[in-house]
């Protein structure tokens, strides 16, 4: 048995060096570093001082003459920009508080969507379904004037008077609780593929909705909750959409904002951006989702099998 | 669910609303059927509320606004009928970058499916480190947008950009890439395939993947070469999910505009404005609401149209895919 193994082991190795595997190699080994050649530079930019990035000539590989981690530890210990540290902190917080949210409605409405029998299901399901077809672009300004005349916030008397919930933690958090639609579209496809069973044993037993929601599917949700999770917090993490249009001080922006205020779109024209500051802002909003997906990828490449094959 | 007449529990089983069966069933009449209801609306209604307030009555709103001229946030707003619709079709700035949002999407869409299929094509193969290869490809769509659109930027520097340190290193002339209209595209295009390829190909590899391997074996039976495979059992395995990702990548590419933000700012002379850019560019920096909304309105209809023929598609060819194989299953039988 073990022979066979073994001798099958050596056949793919001395495979690999037929020249149709190479080739296929040299293609996907080559085309990848292109992919992330950007990536690699920002890492190695990252390694410069202020002034030696602005001097030098700049390589298809920069390496500095003097290498400092300071950019690096920037990130995490504020010391030469304290802002950057509320930055990170900001960032991290509502990409967790929108993570927890995300799971706990995609979770209930997938089982409502999916077990629970009641008039006018699949016409309100479809109705929710067919709304994540029109661009989110629309709702910006709306949204605006909603957030300045929220009642009885930030100065306002029913709606008007004040800035509302403009410039405050609320419009982050504020959107928490509404329903996530395609988290709990994927949900009910998954909680469908499972035996009505295991709901009717556990209702013998006495379980309720909750504890049959919590303690018997969940744990068989797991792959695509994984597979939710990653996806809603990469998006909330690289939003930039929400801190720029809604917040205006400094202790309220998130990674992604502060790089597009001091990105050139929003700079003056003519004006040098600050590309030092910004390569640290990116390596700031880059590496976190980098090890995410490290951590995450198989769901990822699960997950993303599943919504492709269903259509 | 204990039985006294002697039937098996899956016999009762059968009776249960699972999915496919529900709505005519007597089901929805009997007390267990209401309890369902009342379950389902303790949980629903404050999600879909509130989804309602925050997202459900704004995007209304936004449609709503396409009827109004509304300069400016502090001016009133003024009913104007269809006369922005009159407008969107008339003015260049904006059935312009109607158009370029067609082909610039149809551009990105063609170019990473193309060369996702391909990379896809390898990363099927029994090679060492494809689970490798597969997440390298993939890394570019996990960042942010801002954040690599800063590093291409970086790069495209004119004074000390690497891209033209190369160029004058190889003894060509330095290139000014943002007072191009070509390489403006040219860039936007590169990145947005820089991004998307990966996912393509996941998903691409997915479909090879879920190819009957039996085919492949009948194929061989009959003699058929390696193209022949490719034509005949890989590409007609593939139709579903390729309506899938062919749709999906049109809705999402027709609808960029982060890039162009970041990258040339719809310049040189707004020659690189695309239509998502253009609505984003009225409601926050001319604050011409009632544009925005009326723009955001033909996008909507776009991309619901595209849907609509996508599900119209793939559920007729799955309706002849199952119908084929119920007449194959009764030929055995027979």
């Amino acid at each position: 048995m073990s022979q066979t193994i073994k001798s099958d082991f050596s056949k793919r190795i001395a495979e690999q060096f037929k020249p149709k595997y190479l080739l296929a190699h040299l293609v996907l080994l080559g085309v990848g570093l292109v992919l992330l050649y950007p990536l690699i530079f920002m890492v190695l930019a990252g390694f410069f001082t202020k002034t030696e990035f602005m001097t030098t000539v700049l390589g298809l590989l920069p390496i500095p003459k003097a290498p400092t981690w300071d950019n690096y530890l920037t990130l995490f210990n504020g010391s030469a920009d304290a802002a950057i540290r509320k930055y990170f902190l900001n960032s991290t917080l509502r990409t967790v508080y929108a993570t927890f949210w995300a799971l706990l409605t995609a979770l209930l409405a997938g089982y409502v969507f999916a077990r629970l029998q009641f008039r006018g299901k699949n016409t309100l399901f479809l109705a929710l379904l067919g709304t994540q077809m029109i661009p989110a672009t629309i709702a910006l300004i709306p949204t605006y004037l909603q957030f300045a005349r929220w009642p009885f916030a930030g100065g306002n008397d029913i709606f008007t008077g004040g800035t509302g919930i403009l410039d405050t933690w609320w419009v982050y958090l504020i959107g928490g609780p509404s329903i996530n639609i395609m988290g709990a579209f994927l949900v009910k496809q998954s909680i469908e593929k499972l035996p009505y069973e295991l709901d009717e044993a556990a209702k013998m037993d006495g379980a309720g909705t909750l504890r049959i929601i919590f303690r018997i599917l969940l744990p068989l949700q797991m792959p695509i909750m994984a597979f939710i999770s990653i996806t809603t917090a990469l998006a909330t993490w690289n939003d930039f959409i929400t801190p720029f249009f809604y917040t205006s001080s400094d202790s309220l922006q998130t990674l992604p904002a502060a790089i597009t205020r001091l990105s050139s779109a929003a700079a003056s024209p003519g004006a040098v951006p600050n590309w030092p500051l910004i390569i640290t802002l990116s390596l700031g909003t880059t590496l976190p989702a980098l090890l995410l997906f490290f951590f995450f990828q198989k769901y990822i490449v699960q997950g993303l099998a599943n919504t492709g094959i269903k259509g | 669910m204990i039985s006294n007449d002697g039937k098996t529990v899956d016999a009762e089983m059968q009776r249960l609303p699972i999915a496919g069966n529900l709505g005519k069933s007597r089901w929805k009449r009997s007390k267990i059927g209401r309890k369902d209801g009342l379950i389902a609306a303790i949980i629903l209604t404050p999600m879909i509320l509130w989804w309602l307030v925050l997202s459900g009555f704004p995007t209304l709103f936004g449609f709503v606004l396409g009827f109004f001229e509304w300069i400016g946030i502090s001016d009133s707003p003024k009913f104007v009928w269809f006369d922005n619709y009159v407008r969107f079709f008339q003015d260049p700035l904006y059935y312009q970058a109607l158009w370029r949002s067609m082909w610039m999407g149809g551009l990105v869409t063609s170019i990473t499916l193309v060369a996702g299929f391909g990379a896809s094509l390898l990363m099927n193969l029994p090679l060492f480190g494809k689970g490798v290869y597969r997440s390298i490809w993939y890394i570019p769509a996990v960042t942010s947008t801002v954040a690599t659109t800063q590093i291409f930027n970086i790069l495209l520097d004119t004074n000390n950009g690497v891209i033209n340190n190369v160029l004058v290193s190889l003894g060509k002339e330095p290139i000014v890439w943002q007072y191009s209209v070509f390489w403006g595209v040219f860039w936007i295009v590169v990145y947005s395939v820089w991004k998307g390829v990966g996912g393509a190909a996941l998903i691409w590899l997915a479909g090879l993947q879920s190819v009957d391997t039996a085919l492949y074996e009948a194929a061989d039976i009959d003699g058929a070469g390696r193209w022949g495979k490719l034509m005949n059992v890989t590409l007609p395995g593939l139709k579903p999910i390729a309506t899938y990702i062919v749709i999906t990548s049109l809705i999402g590419a027709i609808q960029i505009y982060e890039q162009v933000l970041f990258m040339t700012n719809g310049g040189p002379y707004g020659q690189t404005e695309v239509l998502v850019f253009r609505i984003y560019r009225d409601a926050f920096w001319d604050f011409n609401l009632g544009m925005a909304g009326a723009s955001s309105l033909i996008m909507a209809v776009i991309v619901f149209t595209a849907t609509v023929f996508y599900y119209r598609w793939s559920t007729e060819s799955d309706r002849r895919t199952t119908s084929n194989r119920n007449r194959r299953r009764g030929g055995k039988r027979a």
